[in-house]
């Protein structure tokens, strides 16, 4: 993750955009973000930020490196609360209930908003043990014929159950990258969450196994509301629906997947996804 | 978004360049075929079997100009897989370079009628309305020399002009029509010149159409809206 | 720039002086870790040599004579047997086997030669058969230490030594000559408590006292020092007050373990009024000894378990404590254990923190509770160092073998343990 203590505030009085261009809500909103700013210290990492995730639609947030766009990610599951420095202000809510209010433990969020990460960490334990982990802890499983059934149609879900079915009980770590990250997918969708979020999860694999986790991506759309964070101007063309820009931590435009890539309004992305700086 | 387009400062400057000579060579492949017109023309109007000859024969280089611009644009579809404003300046590069191969087919058409007419005038003189033919030519080569200064300017508010002067082109040419088909009532010893006239101000009439169909890409281009097929007034409105 | 031919030359001329220089360290290497290993095994095979004697004594079997008047009693009942004089049983017994011997010294030189134990075990054994009373047995008793250190060094069966007389040597002579003398496997070494007598001294009490101790130092030591850790590297907020307590720690783990020792004896004994000697007391004292080891050991493996497993559980919606204990833990287990092996086998060889708090008096009973008096092993060999008996030479040297091989499975086990966490 980036070291955001160190450096300067991303947002400064020169690279202030005037306001977002495009559309960036929905009418069938999952989560819905209002006038987002997150500090760490005394760096600004995100001005001004509002932002609808579409009900089962995959959005792609893209951006230059440390534009905010995983910082902003973190935020819609309160995994900012884990690192100290950070302070987070704004509004965010789930199907309309504020996910940083008092009342709500992130604990719970966290089982409804799921979270896959850029290096699959699979837990050091077995295949099994990896995806039943979140069911047992929040108590999903009644039995263990119940707790077998989510493990395997979760794997089933993310394609991974007929790699591994038949040593479900080796370890998590022995399996390759590409099967490592779909084994995370699984861990998450064991949970049922109602939105998950990606941060770059098909970034340390080849392209092979990109394209499955894509093609998963496509097919979990489905069920789930999903956000993903990407590098690659290409993935976020092919799998999202809806695309948001990030640049210094603003938002500057968000629409149409494929209005974006062949019709951006604003130069800042017309530059960015043309490859002109940044 | 502004009238303008930028088409430089990628951080590849390989892009840069490759973009650039593709652009390059669009406006070379215009320049001959403006050539081409104007001598077609000229080898009409003059009756000069010579430059027909030469039109005809020119039409090899515009083809293959065409064939490798083509070439040059898939590569660079394959290798950049270009975005946004380079995405739309690909296919308004190959579609620019098809409409500009069918204009020096015209002006090919041009240069055999050229030949086929010079022939019939060394045996007996004809009036083949080449005043009007003229007339048309002329109007003919200035909307595509302005249709090539507008694609190489990226002018948006230029090109709406000249669509808007196609209207002047088929007045013309309605015009031609109508005296062409008074005169092969009149005799009918001439329905075979005057057809042929009608052909090379019917190819006339296709090359205004064809520089019309440049500037709707130019205004994709720029504005990133496809206006083809649309009435004057529809297109002003989708523009904005 | 330089063109790679150049380069070629250039690097192939240090090649060589480079390939040098390694091969100069392995060999550098190999021969610090084989002399080392040559220490260790002279060290080892030089205890063994001198820890043979202890294992094996010499027994001699007399002619006892169970007669009534010599044992003085009453009746047969157990009560009136267990006050029987079995001394004079004994003594008038080797008389027997001796007429020749007359006067007092020479007498009195005679029964020496037998362990001051015997008359016990001729108890003992009386209790057990009843019905020996009045007759005649060839029973075998265990030989005095002198006796026993003469017979294993002697130069010459029967002549005089420093300890043993020549009339001693003689009668030792003529035992072993007629067949009376028998060399067996010291078991005793094993079953008997501490005692002034070098034949009769055992390590069991010793050997219990440190398990015993053992026991109590890991119970108190492991969850406290691995729940301090785990405190320190999860929960605890980062401020001065916990860069200052880290500084303690650390600082603690050098401090000499003998202040412990006057730490339990002035806190501990004096202050809470708990036994002297006890292993319970022994036990908090080595903890606090251990607990800096244990604590700095599991904080370096803890803070090394990658920030990507903690992400992932709380990813999942796992709660902080659970993310701790569920996912950071066991992945930091290796490390903790090999911190508590070291901590226990540092502990395992204290001897100063322990004197301290009184576990130098002399104990024969074994210990049966943490409350108990007791020593542990590495007293037990400070205390028979300090004898002058050639025998306890022998013992101090078995002992030091016990322990070292105590060590040895200690941290074979924790090894073991170590393994099986890594693996999974």
């Amino acid at each position: 993750m980036v070291d955001m203590s160190s450096s300067e505030s991303l947002v400064s009085e020169d690279t202030k955009i005037d306001g977002t261009v495009g559309n960036c809500f929905s009418d069938d909103a999952k989560m819905s973000m209002r006038n987002v700013n997150v500090y760490y210290d005394n760096n600004q990492a995100i001005q001004d930020v509002s932002i609808d995730l579409a009900r089962n639609k995959v959005t792609a947030l893209i951006g230059p490196s440390g534009c905010g766009k995983s910082t902003f990610l973190r935020c819609m599951n309160r995994m900012n609360d884990t690192i100290d420095i950070c302070r987070v202000e704004g509004q965010f809510t789930l199907d309309g209930e504020d996910i940083y209010a008092k009342s709500m433990d992130p604990v719970l969020l966290r089982a409804r908003v799921g979270m896959v990460f850029q290096k699959p960490n699979p837990f050091p334990k077995s295949i099994y043990e990896n995806v039943a982990y979140g069911p047992k802890i929040h108590g999903l499983a009644s039995s263990k014929a119940e707790l077998d059934e989510i493990v395997i149609t979760s794997l089933q879900k993310a394609g991974l159950f007929k790699e591994v079915k038949d040593r479900l009980d080796s370890p998590g770590t022995g399996l390759s990258g590409g099967q490592q990250q779909r084994l995370c997918i699984a861990r998450s969708i064991a949970v049922s969450p109602e939105v998950i979020l990606m941060d770059e999860p098909a970034s340390a694999l080849d392209p092979i196994a990109t394209a499955v986790i894509e093609e998963l991506i496509d097919e979990l759309k489905e069920k789930f509301t999903i956000a993903i964070v990407t590098h690659s101007m290409q993935q976020a063309a092919r799998i999202s629906q809806t695309t948001a820009y990030f640049h210094m931590g603003q938002l500057v435009e968000m629409g149409e997947t494929t209005q974006i890539f062949t019709n951006p309004q604003h130069k800042l992305t017309e530059n960015y996804i043309t490859g002109r700086f940044g | 978004m502004d009238n303008e387009l930028h088409l430089t400062q990628h951080i590849s400057k390989k892009f840069n360049q490759e973009l650039e000579d593709v652009r390059n060579q669009v406006l070379k492949m215009g320049g001959l075929v403006e050539q081409q017109v104007s001598d077609g023309l000229t080898a009409l109007l003059d009756a000069n079997k010579v430059l027909g000859q030469e039109v005809i024969d020119r039409d090899h280089e515009v083809n293959a100009m065409e064939v490798e611009i083509d070439e040059t644009c898939i590569e660079i579809l394959a290798r950049r897989q270009p975005a946004a404003s380079d995405l739309r300046l690909m296919v308004s590069i190959i579609k620019t370079i098809t409409d500009l191969e069918r204009i020096g087919d015209e002006a090919e058409k041009l240069g055999v009628n050229a030949l086929k007419l010079a022939d019939v005038d060394s045996n007996g003189n004809s009036n083949h309305h080449f005043i009007e033919l003229r007339n048309l030519g002329d109007t003919v080569k200035k909307m595509l020399k302005r249709s090539l200064n507008a694609y190489a300017r990226m002018d948006v508010d230029e090109a709406i002009d000249i669509i808007k002067s196609d209207a002047l082109v088929n007045q013309e040419f309605d015009n031609i029509s109508r005296l062409l088909v008074m005169k092969m009532m009149e005799d009918p010893r001439e329905i075979k010149n005057a057809l042929r006239v009608s052909w090379c101000a019917r190819a006339l009439e296709r090359i205004g159409d064809h520089s019309q169909n440049i500037c709707e890409y130019i205004i994709y281009l720029v504005k990133g809206k496809d206006v083809r097929h649309l009435g004057l007034d529809d297109l002003k409105k989708h523009i904005l | 720039m330089i063109d790679s031919k150049n380069i070629t030359t250039i690097v192939t001329a240090s090649l060589q002086r480079r390939h040098k220089k390694e091969r100069r360290f392995k060999l550098l290497g190999r021969s610090a870790v084989a002399f080392g290993f040559m220490l260790v095994f002279i060290l080892i095979a030089d205890i063994t040599y001198k820890a043979i004697p202890a294992f094996h004594q010499h027994w001699v079997a007399i002619d006892v004579s169970y007669k009534e008047d010599w044992l003085s009693i009453k009746d047969d009942q157990p009560d009136s047997l267990k006050t029987a004089n079995f001394r004079k049983v004994l003594k008038q017994s080797i008389y027997e086997m001796y007429p020749t011997v007359q006067g007092r010294k020479d007498k009195r030189a005679l029964t020496k030669i037998i362990s001051s134990n015997a008359e016990f075990t001729l108890r003992d054994h009386l209790l057990e058969s009843p019905s020996l009373i009045g007759k005649k047995e060839t029973f075998w008793l265990l030989l005095d230490d002198d006796a026993d250190t003469y017979l294993k060094n002697a130069k010459v069966l029967g002549e005089a030594e420093l300890r043993t007389s020549q009339k001693q040597a003689t009668w030792l002579k003529e035992l072993t000559d007629n067949g009376r003398i028998e060399k067996r496997f010291n078991i005793e070494f094993f079953t008997n408590g501490d005692s002034r007598e070098a034949e009769l001294a055992g390590i069991k009490g010793a050997l219990i006292g440190t398990i015993i101790t053992m026991l109590v130092t890991l119970s108190l030591s492991f969850p406290l020092g691995v729940a301090a850790a785990l405190y320190l590297e999860e929960f605890a907020p980062k401020n001065r007050w916990t860069d200052i307590i880290e500084v303690n720690i650390n600082n603690l783990a050098a401090v000499p373990s003998i202040i412990f020792g006057l730490l339990g004896l002035a806190v501990i004994i004096n202050i809470f009024g708990l036994p002297r000697s006890a292993p319970l007391v022994g036990g908090i004292v080595l903890t606090l000894m251990t607990l800096p080891t244990i604590i700095i050991a599991s904080r370096a493996s803890i803070k090394a378990v990658p920030p990507s497993i903690r992400e992932a559980a709380y990813g999942i919606g796992a709660s902080k404590v659970q993310t701790t204990f569920g996912h950071v833990l066991p992945m930091a287990m290796p490390g903790i254990l090999t911190g508590t092996i070291i901590g226990m086998a540092q502990a395992l060889g204290e001897t100063a923190p322990l004197l301290m708090i009184g576990m130098v008096a002399f104990i024969v009973d074994i210990p049966t509770s943490i409350t108990d008096s007791a020593t542990v092993m590495p007293v037990q060999i400070f205390l028979w160092a300090d004898s002058p008996e050639r025998a306890f030479l022998a013992k101090t040297s078995a002992a030091i073998l016990v322990l070292l091989s105590f060590l040895f499975v200690m941290n074979t086990a924790a090894a073991l343990l170590r393994k099986k966490f890594e693996n999974r």
